[in-house]
């Protein structure tokens, strides 16, 4: 019993199909507890249908607010035609990623176009609009006199790129993530996948979240468009680098894959088992390193005793690397060296991620449901001890909530 | 100007260091909250600098650091050793009138310094506190040693990236702390209204890792529910063509193209000159040939004028800007983005904007990153009641000062 929360009872054994094998996970799924919930009384249409809109609104939902998707009635969000599709699912493309973003949501059906007071119904007294910039802040004032609403786009509504069409990956370079992804030779890398609308979602969370605590607390009033744009949400991992790149007049050149000044070593090596993640950053920690992986010779080199002195002489360094940790345990290197105080972790697969014994303590990931069918996905990643979240869930049919719409 | 006071009458005391919880405690501060970082001067910050030396001090080394100077604006600064009774009790003082503490020591400092949650609680009932560790506080795992590199390694998100004939491959030198410090920040705003609700505060934690774990969602989701190992395709997709990063004019330029419809490739394949092709199959099919062609065209071009000029015809692309274009990026310069402003031992600086705005402007940023021990007085003075006798005395017995000493 943690807090009340009988989690163990509400585990339910899941299969899931893993190439050719089936493997058996157990997985937390718990009920709504809405009374106890964070966010409970909270009231949040989503009419923006978007990636980082989802992302947003479930986090607000994973808190017992109350979200409500208003869908297109030809088909729904476009989420629900994103791929990873749930291959045990009765219709052929049953959106994984739709389910996950929308688990204990609601959903109506709605043309917001054609229905203009059906929307103004649905929003009496809504604390959020999650939008995309189709609608005024005033569409909802009058029905929702405190109304916070959260216009998440690209690059935000103004300025020379306010009309650029985005994706992860021309995000991700704008922002300057690529540029130092791959080897020194040939294109940067950037993967598919939508790490930036996550990571706008989650920052337009904290900005809308703000606001609403703000009329809460007396401290702000009235209704008011707050805009999150998603690439200067992304500039949170390279500011440091704009700041340095204005100080220091220099573009910084790539150095290879997994390769970032100012640290090493810093990356990911083939063990006899597994891959290892290694940092050494310290002068301590890269004496124990050397300890750990017997190149003591190393160790007291002068040079060495700075992370960026190594960097220079990664090509001696590299190969004596790799060659002592090749054919050993990655498992046996971190109990080790964490033990020595390196930071050093296994790099988990995707299939091995979810029976990693950490993950597993945590309860990392939790069953959402969604078509007739289950699988596992990320919990939310912070823990409120007296309010805890929803974990997985139920993902709604479009218009399955249509009692909603007067 | 000056910045939102949306926060007002919250208090924030940041024992976090690096990156993550100082960016957790930003949020909050940026919107209005009082945040209060705590520091000794022999156990700094750690992101001022992880190499100190005499040299490095006396030369100012742990007030220049860009990255500790762009997480930390608008915070008040005290130093405190807390290995000491008196440091350790005028922590508690100032806990007592706060309202939320953030934390990001490894596990099993706080308690060892008698500054566990309990211990806390026992002189704020209302406490909103959270811990920070890589990996959360319990689980095999919980005392481990992690930097945002350690964090982004443990998350297998490295097996989503790069090409088959490679490492995993990471894309950040810490991807973990600005993720761990964002979530961290939703998690204080969430307890924040429980409390404004209820009056019950509470106890939170979060694992770094697992924060990434939405950053790849999608292949995540490929293995749990499709039953399939997602493939490391490099700058490829399975399901559109072109996509990828082409090289253009100069050294080391180059530009993201990803097209998403097929109006979008007409548009492209008018604009590049590039005939031949057909639907999205045929492209996909024809990939290395496809890639040949277009890289032909943009090998020619100017990166950030082809960004302009692709996006004008409504295609998804944009260069690969490094930190210095990062400052000189129109867009962002028009919208007010970076906020310059002097800061002692560096000059004049950008300081970025929080991402979310109200209206054309961005919210105003009212001080740099405090130096060290910046607020003793002010803190210590008008909060905790101390007299500037008593307060001339701890600086004596070494419990506060303004400069880092070695251990």
């Amino acid at each position: 019993m943690i807090l009340g929360v009988d989690w163990a009872e509400l585990q339910i054994a899941l299969h899931v199909r893993v190439g050719d094998r089936d493997r058996s996970y157990d997985y937390p799924m718990t009920a709504p507890v809405t009374t106890q919930a964070a966010l409970a009384g909270l009231k949040v249409l989503d009419v923006a249908g978007t990636i980082a809109s989802g992302y947003c609104g479930k986090l607000f939902a994973d808190h017992g607010a109350q979200v409500v998707n208003v869908e297109p009635p030809d088909g729904g969000f476009a989420t629900r035609r994103e791929p990873p599709f749930i291959a045990a699912a009765a219709a052929p493309e049953d959106s994984a990623l739709h389910a996950y973003l929308n688990t204990n949501k609601a959903s109506v059906a709605l043309d917001v176009d054609a229905e203009p007071t059906g929307l103004q119904a649905l929003a009496a007294d809504a604390s959020v609009v999650l939008d995309d910039g189709r609608f005024d802040a005033g569409t909802f004032a009058a029905a929702a006199p405190d109304v916070v609403v959260a216009t998440i786009t690209w690059f935000g509504r103004s300025g020379p790129y306010a009309a650029f069409q985005g994706t992860h990956g021309v995000c991700w370079a704008l922002a300057g993530m690529i540029r130092n992804v791959g080897p020194a030779e040939g294109p940067p890398l950037v993967a598919s996948g939508c790490a930036a609308e996550i990571v706008g979602g989650l920052t337009a969370f904290i900005g809308t979240l703000g606001q609403v605590l703000a009329r809460e607390m007396g401290n702000a009033s009235g209704p008011v468009r707050l805009d999150t744009s998603i690439f200067e949400a992304n500039l949170c991992f390279s500011e440091p680098g704009g700041v340095g790149g204005y100080r220091s007049g220099r573009r910084g050149r790539r150095l290879g894959v997994n390769r970032f000044a100012p640290t090493y070593p810093l990356g990911v090596y083939a063990c006899a088992d597994g891959w290892l993640g290694v940092t050494a950053l310290t002068p301590s920690q890269w004496k124990s390193f050397c300890t750990l992986l017997g190149m003591d010779e190393h160790a007291d080199t002068p040079q060495y005793q700075t992370a960026i002195g190594r960097l220079y002489d990664y090509d001696v360094l590299e190969p004596i690397i790799k060659r002592q940790v090749r054919n050993r345990s990655a498992a046996q290197l971190v109990r080790r060296g964490q033990d020595m105080r390196i930071p050093l972790a296994p790099v988990p697969t995707m299939e091995e991620l979810f029976t990693t014994d950490q993950y597993v303590a945590r309860g990392a990931f939790a069953q959402v449901a969604a078509a007739d069918a289950v699988f596992p996905a990320p919990a939310t990643p912070f823990r409120l001890f007296a309010t805890p979240a929803l974990v997985g869930g139920q993902s709604p049919r479009l218009g399955e909530h249509q009692e909603l719409v007067q | 100007m000056s910045r939102p006071r949306l926060l007002k009458g919250v208090r924030v005391v940041d024992l976090s260091m690096g990156w993550a919880g100082p960016l957790a405690a930003r949020h909050l501060v940026d919107m209005g909250a009082d945040v209060i970082k705590v520091e000794g001067c022999v156990r700094f910050d750690w992101w001022r600098g992880w190499e100190a030396t005499q040299e490095w001090i006396d030369d100012g080394g742990a007030e220049k650091n860009p990255a500790f100077n762009t997480v930390n604006r608008n915070k008040r600064a005290i130093t405190l050793d807390l290995s000491s009774p008196v440091g350790s009790d005028l922590l508690k003082r100032l806990v007592a009138i706060s309202d939320v503490v953030v934390e990001n020591y490894s596990a099993g400092v706080l308690p060892k310094l008698g500054l566990s949650y309990d211990a806390l609680k026992a002189v704020n009932p209302a406490l909103v506190m959270i811990s920070m560790p890589a990996f959360g506080i319990d689980g095999p795992w919980r005392g481990y040693r992690a930097y945002g590199s350690t964090v982004e390694q443990a998350s297998g998100l490295p097996h989503l990236s790069g090409t088959a004939d490679a490492p995993p491959t990471m894309v950040h030198v810490a991807l973990g702390d600005s993720v761990g410090g964002l979530n961290g920040a939703a998690a204080l705003l969430t307890a924040l209204r429980h409390k404004r609700r209820t009056g019950q505060g509470q106890y939170m934690d979060l694992s770094q890792s697992q924060c990434l774990f939405p950053l790849g969602i999608e292949g995540i989701l490929t293995q749990s529910a499709a039953g399939e190992t997602p493939p490391r395709l490099g700058n490829r997709s399975l399901r559109f063509a072109p996509h990828g990063v082409y090289p253009c004019a100069g050294e080391d330029e180059w530009i993201v193209i990803q097209v998403r419809s097929e109006r979008q490739w007409q548009a492209l394949a008018e604009l590049a000159e590039i005939e031949g092709f057909g639907d999205c199959a045929d492209r996909l099919e024809r990939v290395d040939e496809l890639d040949r062609a277009l890289a032909a065209f943009t090998a020619e071009q100017v990166a950030e004028l082809l960004t302009a000029t692709l996006q004008a015809a409504g295609i998804p692309a944009g260069h690969a800007a490094s930190g210095l274009e990062l400052g000189l990026d129109p867009h962002l310069a028009a919208r007010g983005f970076w906020q310059l402003m002097e800061r002692p031992y560096v000059g004049e600086i950008p300081h970025p904007a929080p991402p979310y705005r109200v209206g054309e402007r961005p919210f105003d940023i009212d001080s740099p990153a405090p130096t060290l021990g910046q607020h003793n007085r002010e803190v210590l003075g008008e909060l905790l009641g101390l007299s500037d006798a008593d307060i001339d005395d701890l600086e004596r017995q070494g419990i506060i000062g303004d400069k880092p000493r070695l251990p």
